[in-house]
């Protein structure tokens, strides 16, 4: 897992927002690279930008400064159609509250994102993955908390994509679930090498990262690298 | 099947209770649609294939006598296609079932080919005339039916004051009687008083002394002619006028035409006036469902957009909504449009009478239909598909704002607000803090309580009328015409009939009445001194009495002539001397059918340079004598067509009844569907919104009652808010309908009683009761326990 190629480049990249009078700072001009195949965690309490980060860097919102590059082109060029070409080209996303639409089974959830690309996992391999196979038919109801987490991590990966980016995806859980989901985050980026971008406020769950980045009041204040992660099966709070 | 339609039949199944409300309000819309249209053009296409077939006129001439040659003369003209000549006469039959004298007009037809003849005769029955005898009559097929006449039976008239015996060959039906009235006078066919006699051409004209001569023309124009009918008749008439012209008759006066062509310009109208309200309303309700689901689904739209949806998915996806629910009423509307077609293609037969008037389906109307109520599911769609596609990402990701709060105006007035009670507060705060939904409630219910009062109101406009003109304005209880003007000495004969109570003269005269360029020719009806059994009324209803000169005009004519009292119109007798005077208009009157124009009958006959002439006369009778006054009648030679005032009433209440009641039925149920729709829907969606604040009440202790009622007080503020508006929307409704219906044929009295008003307030609100049934029933069925967990 030591390459080096940043896929995601923060440069200068800085979100804020006007409410009403007053023009809010969620993120300072941010300068970043996400190495391709890494496991990074973001790190910092509530409203340090952490999810604001995550946004720019998932296409789903624009810099107001600065440039979010993939490759050689810049996200903050570009237009919304582009935009959700690069969600659903590149990036798998992870939500604290799973974000199931509840009318569709377990299958059925993770098939909303293979229908958008050409060549997806089959969603049946993709709820195997999560070890969610005999779960296939059940509806979110139907589901514990974990397992909808686990439905929607086959969701964010049978797209295959380029960079999975999990914001707060243990913060509805407890400890003994929060395990199991992060074992197969850090199961995807050891044996697939798929670059992982974890969102948290919890500094235990930083320590199954390669490197940590942690944010306060919309600023990076610092970087540290964890040559020697701890497995997710060890995490504890 | 992609998932998203999946997903899109499991939300569309999840609310379908809410929906079915909207599907329902479209079905009708679309179904007024394709019901109305399919009837308008079922109507339309008998009608032109009726007319073209058997060659329907585009002119009648009616004249005292004209000798061949004039119309010969008239013949050559440029503009006319064809004529052709005939003998009209009203006579009195003998019928033997019917215990009155019924009055029949004879009309002469070729004995052969009187098919192609110019409004030929299309023969249902029998094999129509034959060569051995000339005592041969055809007669109308509805009037036969309706006396039990078969082919072959032998009936009686007095012709030339000679009784015949005629053989009964047929039956027909014919283009000019599709609506088998005698004239503009009449307002529903009465087919046991009026038929109609076909007699052969030759024999018809010996019998009646018109030999080489005729009293109508009747005819067809080119295409030029026919944009200028009024032209040709003002020429035809200065060409005949020597021949005493009766009447000048364009098509477009022709009184079954005129019936025929108001009742297909009502279906246009209403085509698209119903199925533009309820398919408005449906799409303002789907509107709030759409605005609502957007809301609720706000987490679903941006994980689809974060997972890479693009817009154009999204927004079909919610589309798919609007084009569903669309769909559904739309095919709902197919249904309810082939069963009111089917109704109305019935209830007209009872009054056209076509050789093929079959219901049949039309694709392409139910195609439209469908497409028309898409468009509006897509429309009501569209708001909440906005909501959606202004939604950024990662917006979409965070919490709901939460709903303002806070105050709202009515609870600055502190004194009030603190006697209202709590449940009170939170209906009223939910009134007022959805304003898109409470408006669209308000304009709902009072677009239903209008619809409603309308539907009423026409109702009694129509019992008014029919009041005003057969029970306040003409107050005989029989009227008889006369063949020819005859002296007073008449009028005392009269007197001696059995049962007479009271006899009185009228005389008819038939002129033209000019003012400016404009210009009618009618009847003036002579009125003796001392009448009473005519009495010309004013709108208020006030008897009005006729001035010994001059000329009191209806309101409608003096309108078309552009007159007023103390102004002079030209006066000139189509026949007699036919001396121009120029009268004054001395009075106006009111009168819903008909144009009409009144004087005294020794004025009117000094008019003409005659005295004291009459042609018909009114009785008041005996009921115990109506019998013998019958049979005296049925012997006398001058009397030529009968009219009991009695009969008249009972049918126009019957058909009153019988169509009226229906139609006005099937749309007060079709606003009710309004009424109850939006009100169900609007507290259905407010029990969906707030499932933990009704769960927690039901925790606290309060009862399902209890809790309904606050959506029901809820309910109930928007309902009185349309209430309010109803009345006034009501009025500009039946107002815009009484312009709409202020023809020369016939006038809608624009009658509003504080009953109707009442009524119309019980019936709208028995519907939005029905509705809070429901809602008391969802209450008690809510699974509170489950509800309180509900996260928000």
């Amino acid at each position: 897992m030591s390459e080096t190629d940043p896929i995601l480049r923060l440069e200068g990249a800085g979100r804020t927002f006007r409410m009403g009078e007053v023009e809010v700072t969620a993120l300072a001009e941010a300068d970043l690279a996400i190495r391709s195949g890494e496991f990074l965690a973001i790190l910092g309490p509530s409203g340090s930008g952490k999810s604001t980060l995550l946004n720019l860097v998932g296409g789903t919102d624009r810099p107001t400064t600065g440039h979010v590059w993939f490759g050689d082109t810049d996200l903050a060029a570009m237009r919304d159609h582009e935009l959700t070409l690069y969600r659903r080209r590149v990036v798998g996303f992870i939500f604290q509250f799973y974000n199931l639409v509840p009318t569709l089974t377990a299958e059925e959830n993770v098939q909303v994102a293979t229908e958008l690309v050409g060549d997806p996992l089959a969603p049946a391999a993709a709820l195997e993955l999560v070890g969610l196979s005999s779960r296939a038919s059940h509806f979110p109801a139907q589901l514990s908390g974990g397992e909808q987490q686990r439905v929607a991590i086959a969701r964010a990966i049978a797209k295959r994509p380029r960079i999975l980016l999990a914001d707060e995806p243990t913060g509805a859980l407890d400890l003994v679930t929060a395990r199991q989901v992060l074992s197969i985050l850090q199961g995807l980026n050891r044996r697939e090498g798929l670059t992982i971008l974890l969102i948290t406020h919890n500094p235990a769950l930083a320590d199954i990262a390669g490197r940590v980045v942690r944010l306060a009041s919309g600023r990076l204040a610092d970087t540290r690298e964890n040559p020697n992660p701890i497995d997710a099966s060890d995490v504890t709070w | 099947m992609p998932v998203l339609h999946r997903k899109l039949i499991r939300d569309l199944v999840a609310s379908v209770g809410t929906l079915l409300t909207v599907i329902a309000i479209m079905g009708i819309g679309t179904g007024a649609y394709v019901g109305l249209g399919t009837s308008q053009r079922i109507l339309e296409e008998s009608r032109a294939d009726y007319y073209r077939q058997y060659r329907f006129a585009d002119f009648w001439i009616s004249l005292k006598k004209a000798p061949r040659s004039a119309a010969e003369r008239l013949a050559a003209w440029p503009e006319v296609a064809s004529l052709r000549t005939r003998v009209v006469f009203d006579v009195l039959l003998d019928v033997p079932d019917a215990a009155r004298p019924v009055t029949g007009r004879l009309l002469s037809v070729p004995s052969t080919g009187y098919a192609q003849s110019i409004n030929g005769i299309h023969l249902q029955r029998g094999a129509g005339f034959s060569e051995d005898r000339d005592e041969e009559v055809i007669l109308s097929e509805a009037f036969a039916r309706a006396h039990g006449i078969e082919v072959g039976d032998r009936l009686h008239l007095v012709l030339n004051r000679r009784r015949q015996a005629f053989t009964v060959v047929g039956t027909c039906i014919s283009p000019e009687y599709v609506y088998l009235v005698r004239g503009p006078g009449d307002l529903i066919p009465d087919p046991t008083r009026f038929g109609v006699l076909y007699v052969k051409e030759r024999y018809a004209r010996e019998v009646l002394d018109f030999k080489d001569a005729c009293n109508e023309i009747t005819g067809q124009l080119t295409p030029r002619g026919r944009r200028q009918v009024e032209e040709f008749l003002a020429r035809a008439d200065r060409l005949l006028s020597p021949y005493g012209v009766l009447d000048l008759v364009p098509r477009s006066r022709q009184a079954s035409h005129s019936f025929l062509h108001d009742e297909l310009s009502g279906l246009a109208v209403s085509a698209t006036v119903m199925p533009g309200i309820f398919l408005a309303v449906a799409a303002l309700v789907l509107n709030i469902l759409m605005l609502r689901l957007a809301r609720r689904q706000r987490t679903t739209v941006g994980t689809l957009k974060a997972l890479g949806y693009s817009d154009l998915q999204v927004t079909l996806h919610f589309l798919g909504f609007g084009v569903v629910v669309g769909l559904l009423g739309g095919l709902c509307g197919c249904g309810i449009g082939l069963g009111l077609a089917a109704a109305m293609i019935r209830m007209y037969r009872q009054f056209f009478e076509f050789p093929s008037f079959a219901y049949s389906v039309q694709p392409d109307l139910m195609l439209i239909g469908l497409l028309v109520s898409v468009a509006f599911g897509a429309l009501g769609a569209l708001r909440g598909v906005l909501a959606v596609l202004r939604l950024q990402p990662a917006e979409a990701m965070r919490p709901t704002p939460p709903e303002r709060g806070g105050r709202i105006a009515l609870e600055r007035l502190g004194w009030l607000w603190r006697r209202l009670g709590f449940r009170t507060h939170l209906a009223l705060r939910s009134v007022f803090r959805n304003r898109v939904r409470s408006l669209t409630g308000v304009f709902s219910a009072a677009l239903a309580t209008a619809i409603m009062f309308m539907a009423l109101v026409m109702y009694d406009s129509f019992v008014y009328l029919v009041d005003f003109q057969f029970e306040q304005v003409v107050r005989s209880d029989v009227d008889l015409g006369m063949r020819d003007e005859a002296s007073r000495a008449a009028l005392l004969d009269a007197r001696q009939l059995p049962g007479v109570q009271r006899a009185e003269p009228l005389l008819g005269v038939t002129c033209d009445l000019r003012h400016g360029y404009r210009s009618r020719r009618l009847a003036i009806t002579g009125l003796s001194a001392g009448h009473s059994l005519t009495a010309p009324r004013a709108s208020d209803g006030a008897p009005i009495r006729i001035p010994s000169t001059g000329l009191v005009l209806t309101r409608k004519l003096a309108e078309l002539l552009d007159v007023r009292v103390g102004d002079l119109v030209e006066l000139r007798p189509v026949r007699g001397r036919r001396t121009v005077r120029r009268v004054p208009v001395t009075g106006e009157v009111d009168s819903y059918l008909g144009l009409d124009a009144y004087a005294d009958l020794e004025y009117l006959a000094g008019l003409l340079g005659e005295s004291s002439a009459l042609n018909s006369l009114q009785f008041r009778v005996d009921p115990g004598a109506q019998a013998d006054l019958f049979r005296a009648v049925r012997s006398l030679p001058v009397a030529q067509g009968m009219n009991v005032m009695a009969d008249t009433r009972a049918n126009i209440a019957r058909t009153l009844v019988e169509t009226s009641v229906v139609s006005i039925g099937v749309m007060i149920v079709f606003a009710g569907v309004i009424a109850f729709g939006s009100t169900l829907n609007s507290a259905l969606i407010e029990i969906g919104d707030r499932v933990r604040e009704l769960s927690t009440l039901r925790v606290l202790g309060y009862g399902p009652a209890e809790v309904a009622g606050i959506l029901v007080r809820q309910g109930l503020l928007v309902f009185l808010a349309g209430l309010l508006l109803a009345f006034p929307l009501g009025y500009l409704m039946v107002s815009g309908l009484a312009r709409a219906y202020d023809k020369e044929l016939y006038r809608l009295p624009l009658v509003i009683r504080f009953d109707t008003v009442l009524q119309t307030i019980g019936l709208a609100s028995g519907f939005m009761l029905l509705a809070q049934v429901i809602v008391y029933r969802q209450v008690r069925s809510l699974d509170w326990l489950e509800g309180i967990k509900v996260k928000e």
